[in-house]
């Protein structure tokens, strides 16, 4: 017997300008629940949520809250009143402490006569975080000291108070690795066992299908269509779950994605020649790494997100001062971005928005950016010439937008990424280190980003691909290297028989 | 997906006539206000503006601002900007005036003072990048230090100011030289700023320096040339400032730092530096600032209001263009 929601929308819609977000949509939210929200970039998702916890104001419609009409002022009352929402991108205060982040707002209540007695303040945030699950996480220390993803929980940590009623999760995990992504599992699981409602919002189908008790999905500001527990739960066997993905996925963009999601062969044969090798590398906690990249190779690099993979990929760009070994390639080491560009490395950082682009740029300037070296002749840069390029690379891409002169800021994510992808294949780079390339891109891009991963492979690029997903890098890399504890624990081979287990074991 | 909405309806990818104008406020902003000096002054002088005296007037007092501003461009793109070149100015001012009198070769004396500010130059952009700390501190560095030169200079001599004597500096401040000089400096700038590595690299250093180095750029290479880029323009411009006058003393230039920047900010230039940086800020603003501050003398108003109204002015256009509060003020 299904309780009376605890959260109920009607025919809300929401318009930005000209741009319809919302459309007609009803929603109700249950306690005990945790109900997945899925649908490509723009489907509204995120619109409705952060409407119900007070971030903007809906165009139209109505919204009851424990039965009552509910019109939240502002975020900060909504989390009192008992809805608090956490996003995607950082939001704590850089230059205070964990305590201090934690109670921000709420500083007063540990105040007398002015003065903030820090230590009760201390004691009560270290006393959140150990009921978290998170003792390792200090509540006097500086925030600045940990990073983005402990940040994260400690932002979860704010938002999950005893008042709280309903708890949105907005694409939070792409920020966290695998472990931190449990200790937010656990939590929201704890929520829904209290009776609590929560709604979690991800591009990750795996870990919803995991996680959620029911899902809907929305696209074009619409509901599409809502799967319950039942049909949820009877998805047991990994055949049962491709069929239920494939009809989410059909759900979500209106049209067959069909099969050739991932790479489709098993084909793992590469050239002899080496793109780039790690010799002894030394950098930070890592400690005499060796590894070879060849032509033709995807090279798939999986584990937690402090297991040093990411400090590889950056090494292998000549980010990093290396404390012993070297990195080579084509008998030239590479110890700056400068001879890395030069040999022929492109490098597509995690961090999208404020290291792989310039979001201010235009696209022509963003892709145009590593090449100015080749295309400056005597001083001069052709604009026709540089236009040219561009427009190759906009096409190849199928990047959507007016023109190439349009801010890279005014792109989806996915285009964005493309944008990233283009400058170097406009560069012509031979190797490629990508680091979560497919982060926080919905499907129908993330398919044709692994059809061009694909199509580099065959065109002979060496490719290094970091990942937290490990569905892609089972559905994509030639060889897997699990790395735990800043070393290699063990690596796989292509196969039509790889699970995910196999590989987890190996990371945890 | 809500911010993304709200991103695209607010950036310049937006339709129509209103998009258009939306994008381009800040140039259609500056237009504005060189026209509006244009009028007012010439209704409030009388038209004292346009007589053949003020004209020439006009042109000496752009020509030094022009020169400078279009140098500057380098530096402000990157979102730097350097404190020192008022007392630069004087320095040069004084050496030239030295080297003239005692050798009288103009070549001598400009050749000293441009490798003094290539050198000023190297030392702002590199220093800076080294002991890693903000340009604007290298430069208040260079400030005292040229400051104190300035000083030292000047009370050797045993008098408040000295003049150029055994050479004939005025056919520097010929209208036509002062002219030929602009355009020629203004098509240089225009060319690097425009069509080559250097424009593009110091606009994207100041757009995002990060991006910039992880696609392969030296970006203190690129720092240390536009300062010295800036360097020549102000050697330039130092010939032409001496050429006014003939004399230099304690307090030459000073004031030129400060003016710079507002010249480019008037020409609707974020201090911010990046993508938006043109080198028609630094021409539309410079003709504005000069026209403002002659305008404003011929139509009567004193020295001390004329300050106010250009702090007033400065401060209503900072807050106008500064709004994005992660990058408020020059590094």
């Amino acid at each position: 017997m299904k309780q009376s929601a605890i959260v109920q929308i009607r025919k809300m819609n929401k318009n930005f300008g000209p741009t319809v977000a919302l459309k007609d949509v009803d929603l109700d939210f249950y306690p005990g629940e945790i109900r997945g929200l899925v649908g490509e970039n723009g489907s509204g998702k995120s619109t409705v949520t952060s409407i119900m916890a007070g971030m903007q104001k809906p165009t139209s419609g109505s919204m009851f809250y424990n039965g009552a009409e509910w019109k939240p002022e502002s975020m900060a009352y909504a989390q009192r009143k008992g809805i608090s929402m956490i996003l995607q991108e950082a939001n704590t205060i850089s230059g205070c402490t964990v305590a201090e982040n934690i109670f921000a707002g709420d500083i007063a209540s540990f105040s007398k006569f002015g003065i903030v007695n820090t230590k009760a303040m201390n004691k009560a945030a270290q006393q959140r975080l150990d009921a978290f699950g998170l003792t390792r996480i200090k509540a006097a220390d500086v925030i600045d000291k940990y990073n983005f993803e402990d940040r994260k929980l400690i932002e979860v940590v704010r938002c999950v108070v005893e008042e709280t009623r309903v708890f949105v999760v907005d694409e939070t995990t792409t920020a966290l690795s695998v472990d931190g992504r449990k200790i937010l599992y656990d939590i929201i699981h704890r929520l829904a066992e209290q009776g609590k409602s929560v709604v979690f919002i991800s591009h990750d189908m795996d870990e919803i299908l995991e996680q959620c008790t029911s899902l809907t999905v929305l696209r074009d500001g619409s509901i599409i269509g809502t799967i319950e527990k039942e049909e949820l739960k009877g998805a047991a066997t990994d055949s049962e779950k491709e069929k239920l993905i494939e009809k989410i996925r059909f759900m979500m963009v209106g049209r067959e994605i069909g099969n050739a999601y991932y790479r489709s062969d098993y084909d793992v044969s590469h050239s002899d020649e080496v793109a780039l090798e790690f010799d002894n590398v030394s950098v930070g906690p890592v400690k005499n790494f060796s590894l070879k990249l060849h032509k033709g190779e995807i090279l798939g690099f999986g584990g937690l997100s402090d297991c040093g993979m990411r400090l590889i990929g950056r090494a292998g760009f000549g980010l990093e001062k290396l404390s012993g070994g070297k990195v080579v390639r084509n008998g030239k080491v590479i110890n700056n971005s400068i001879t890395a560009i030069k040999s022929g490395i492109g490098y597509i950082s995690k961090n999208r928005d404020t290291e792989a682009l310039i979001l201010s740029a235009d696209i022509a300037e963003n892709i145009s950016l590593p090449s100015y070296s080749r295309l400056s002749k005597f001083t001069f840069i052709n604009p026709f010439t540089k236009a040219k390029m561009v427009n190759k690379e906009v096409d190849n891409y199928k990047i959507k937008c007016k023109t190439p002169r349009q801010a890279v800021n005014t792109l989806s994510g996915g285009n964005k990424q493309k944008v990233s992808f283009a400058k170097w294949t406009a560069k012509d780079s031979d190797v490629l280190i990508m680091d979560c390339p497919t982060r926080g891109v919905d499907i129908g891009v993330k398919q044709a980003m692994y059809g061009i991963i694909a199509d580099m492979k065959k065109s002979g690029k060496a490719i290094i691909l970091i990942s937290e997903e490990l569905s892609e890098l089972i559905g994509m890399a030639d060889k897997i290297i699990v790395m735990k504890d800043y070393a290699i624990s063990s690596e796989f081979m292509r196969s039509p028989d790889l699970k995910e287990t196999d590989i987890i074991g190996t990371m945890i | 997906m809500g911010q993304e909405a709200i991103i695209k309806k607010t950036g310049n990818g937006q339709n129509g006539f209103w998009g258009l104008v939306k994008s381009h406020i800040f140039d259609i902003f500056s237009v504005l206000g060189l026209i509006l000096c244009v009028v007012i002054f010439t209704i409030t002088s009388n038209g004292n503006l346009w007589n053949a005296y003020n004209i020439s007037i006009l042109i000496e007092t752009v020509c030094g601002y022009m020169i400078l501003s279009l140098g500057a461009l380098f530096v402000y793109s990157m979102g730097f900007m350097d404190v020192s070149v008022g007392v630069q100015l004087g320095v040069y001012s004084i050496l030239m005036i030295f080297i003239l009198n005692s050798t009288g070769s103009m070549l001598l004396a400009f050749v000293t003072v441009l490798v003094l500010a290539l050198l000023c130059g190297a030392f702002n952009g590199a220093v800076a990048v080294w002991l890693g700390l903000p340009s604007i501190v290298t430069s208040l560095f260079l400030m005292f230090v040229f400051g104190g030169i300035q000083y030292i200079l000047i009370e050797r001599t045993g008098s408040n100011m000295i003049s150029v004597e055994n050479y004939d500096i005025s056919k520097f401040a010929d209208s036509k030289i002062m002219i030929l000089a602009m355009v020629a400096v203004g098509i240089v700038v225009f060319y690097a700023f425009n069509f080559t590595k250097l424009g593009k690299y110091t606009k994207s250093i100041g757009a995002n320096e990060k991006t910039t180095a992880q696609c392969g750029v030296n970006t203190t290479l690129w720092k240390v040339i536009a300062y010295m880029m800036f360097g020549v323009c102000v050697a330039i411009a130092a010939v032409f400032l001496l050429a006014r006058t003939g004399s230099a003393g304690k307090g030459t230039g000073s004031t030129y730092a400060m003016d710079i920047m507002l010249c480019i900010i008037l020409g609707g230039m974020p201090l911010s530096g990046g993508m938006s940086s043109k080198v028609r800020c630094a021409v539309i603003g410079t003709l504005t600032y000069v026209l403002l501050s002659n305008g404003l003398t011929l139509s009567g108003v004193d020295i001390q209001t004329i300050h106010i109204i250009k702090a007033v002015i400065f401060l209503a256009i900072v807050l106008l263009t500064c709004r994005d509060k992660g990058k408020i003020l020059p590094r």
